[in-house]
């Protein structure tokens, strides 16, 4: 099981990446925990999660295949 | 429908002052429209920490973005009496007293047009997903943040 992670804004800052894939990972929050554990910043920083486009609120199950973006607050304009 | 969808938002740079005039000018020929009102959002030059804010370089999840903007105009044009509607948000860097963002509402009178203007320019800071990146004059950088 394979899945895009893409990382934006200072969030790719924090990783040194903006886009890799992972393996193996069931569900949002363990995917966070796994972030958090490689960059403990993430820890307290405030980001939103999308899942194939969507912005996931709670724990979000995923499936092989899926994108998952890490965003964030947003500051366009 | 679909000659919205295909509607481009992103461009590559600053929005010129003639790309803003261009467009006024085509609206010439749309002899029901009675208002227009355009929001121009201008790079601004904060000073932080005593270093001056040079260029926001702007990055965005394009796809993302799209379809977020694509839902903005189709609730814009459902919320109010609209003619027609025009965004534009700059991707890269955009240097100090630059537009980078470009609202264009025009209706049959003045209380739509501002109304929805403000609305589009409210929901893109606040849903598009677009972040701006402060440049200082040493070339270091924060995460800019909008204010509410």
């Amino acid at each position: 099981m394979k899945m895009k992670i893409l990382a934006f804004g200072i969030i790719a800052d924090i990783t040194g990446k903006s886009e890799w894939t992972i393996e193996n990972i069931q569900h949002t929050d363990e995917l966070k925990k796994h972030l958090e554990n490689l960059f403990p910043r993430l820890k307290n920083m405030k980001y939103a999660i999308a899942v194939n486009l969507l912005i996931t609120n709670g724990n979000f199950e995923l499936t092989d295949g899926t994108t998952v973006a890490l965003m964030p607050p947003f500051s366009g304009g | 429908m679909s000659e919205k969808k295909i509607k481009k938002v992103f461009i590559e740079g600053a929005i010129s002052p003639s790309c803003i005039a261009d467009s006024i000018a085509k609206h010439s020929t749309k002899k029901d429209i009675g208002a227009h009102s355009i929001f121009l959002g201008q790079v601004r030059n904060d000073v932080i920490n005593d270093k001056e804010v040079k260029a926001i370089e702007y990055t965005a999840y394009n796809e993302m973005a799209e379809e977020k903007f694509h839902e903005i105009r189709e609730t814009a044009f459902e919320k109010y009496s609209l003619t027609c509607m025009h965004i534009y948000h700059s991707l890269g860097r955009v240097n100090s007293g630059e537009i980078s963002l470009f609202v264009f509402t025009s209706s049959k009178h003045r209380k739509d047009a501002m109304e929805v203007c403000s609305y589009i320019v409210n929901r893109i800071k606040e849903e598009a997903p677009v972040w701006g990146k402060e440049i200082f004059e040493d070339e270091s950088y924060i995460w800019k943040q909008n204010t509410p």
